[in-house]
């Protein structure tokens, strides 16, 4: 192993941050466990230290760096903030080129702060478009004809507007996922009220599906087999209770509508 | 069925998977200039297995043999373009996450809990969802994680 020159006290307090920071993005915005470790461990080393550890759970991450036998340890808090894969790129980017010595940590923080307050890729009603083609796709994957199509992006379209509007406004997942899926449910079950298309309850199964947390249950086990249990098992339980919650709301709207589809 | 109605159905299979693909993968908020390899996967991927289940095999392991093709072509891909290889195996693999099961399952347990009782017919496909359910979702989760656990060994640190 290279000897690195020791760093002085500030540059390595700036270097512990910008690593740290740089996890916290990561898992804040869903990306793996093994890939936060090693990313803050990489950005870390390639900024100037002998060596970077990362003790990560769920809600929180912290960090050790080492430069010439001095250590320096730092927390910080993590809260979801919704998956954002460019962001997560665009770190992973960040810890290559921090490798290649083509940016150093000035330039590290002046790229940290404008990949964090970047704006999200695509427009809101965009997204909301491709989801209910989505679900009304996932509609006639099942063996749905075209009005349970029709229905199955109405009602998944409003639901994903709906989801939207309360994640706007900051209410939790639980709340958010459960009002969806009420949402999504009582349009759909509108196809069996007025028997539209051939098999009408293919509507309201498609029309939730939208709802599913299929990035938490990834990660989460490709989390668990990659060793992080801790974190996996914490990823499995949300994806759960998210799932929990949509339940509660299909069930909220089939009570509302008198119409029971599902078992 | 002969060959060209098999064909056909595994088209359609193929293009009706590719825009949840799409989909999602905006949801996720992929770079859009990779959204072409989400569809790419992601129809490939949900019009293999269909083969493979019209083949006699189980939908677990078709979802699993299907899965590690992910995972490997993510690998391939992640590389090439220096992003991880969530960005591509997420999406692809969201078509057949089996939601009906999941969601089917969660409804059951609920119902179970509210009437008198509950007849053996609704235990049981609660039981069968819930079982269906996650072993779909574990065998496409380790499939994924399959290729990158075989290629990334554990270094010795020295």
């Amino acid at each position: 192993m290279t000897v690195k020159p020791p760093l002085s006290v500030d540059a390595q307090d700036e270097v512990t941050r910008m690593a740290l920071w740089a996890g916290q993005l990561l898992l804040q915005h869903g990306a793996e466990t093994t890939l936060v470790e090693s990313a803050i461990h990489r950005l870390g080393c390639a900024l100037g230290c002998d060596w970077v550890d990362a003790a990560i759970t769920a809600n929180a991450i912290v960090i050790t760096t080492t430069s010439n036998e001095r250590f320096v340890t730092k927390a910080r808090r993590v809260v979801d903030r919704g998956i954002d894969m460019r962001r997560v790129s665009d770190v992973e980017r960040l810890c290559v080129m921090a490798e290649k010595r083509i940016i150093d940590v000035a330039e590290v923080r002046r790229r940290l702060r404008f990949i964090s307050d970047r704006a999200r890729p695509y427009n809101r009603y965009l997204v909301v478009l491709m989801i209910g083609l989505s679900c009304a796709a996932f509609s006639r994957l099942a063996g749905g004809d075209w009005p349970v199509f029709a229905v199955t992006f109405v009602a998944s379209a409003a639901a994903m507007l709906v989801r939207q509007e309360i994640a706007h406004k900051h209410f939790s997942p639980l709340i958010n996922f459960t009002v969806a899926a009420a949402v999504a449910t009582s349009i759909a079950a509108l196809a069996s009220a007025f028997r539209l298309g051939d098999k009408p309850q293919l509507a309201m199964v498609a029309s939730v599906l939208l709802l599913v947390p299929g990035f938490p249950f990834m990660n989460a086990i490709s989390d668990m087999v990659k060793g992080h249990v801790n974190v996996g098992l914490a990823r499995w339980t949300f994806a759960l209770l998210l799932s929990t919650c949509v339940a509660l709301g299909i069930l909220l709207a089939m009570n509302l509508t008198g119409v029971w589809g599902w078992i | 069925m002969d060959l060209s109605s098999l064909l056909l159905k595994l088209v359609d299979d193929a293009f009706f998977a590719a825009i949840p693909a799409i989909g999602f993968a905006m949801l996720f908020n992929v770079p859009p200039r990779l959204l072409k390899y989400c569809a790419m996967a992601g129809a490939m991927a949900h019009a293999v297995r269909l083969l493979l289940t019209e083949c006699g095999m189980s939908i677990e392991l078709a979802s699993f043999c299907v899965a590690v093709l992910i995972g490997s072509l993510a690998i391939n891909w992640s590389r090439r373009k220096a992003v991880p290889q969530q960005c591509f195996s997420v999406p692809a693999v969201i078509p057949m996450i089996p939601g009906k099961y999941i969601f089917g399952a969660m409804v059951g347990l609920v119902k179970i809990n509210l009437g008198e009782t509950a007849s053996p017919e609704l235990l049981m496909t609660t039981l069968q969802n819930a079982l269906k359910g996650t072993a779909i979702l574990a065998a496409l989760a380790a499939g994924v994680a399959l290729p990158q656990m075989v290629m990334s060994r554990r270094k010795p640190v020295v």
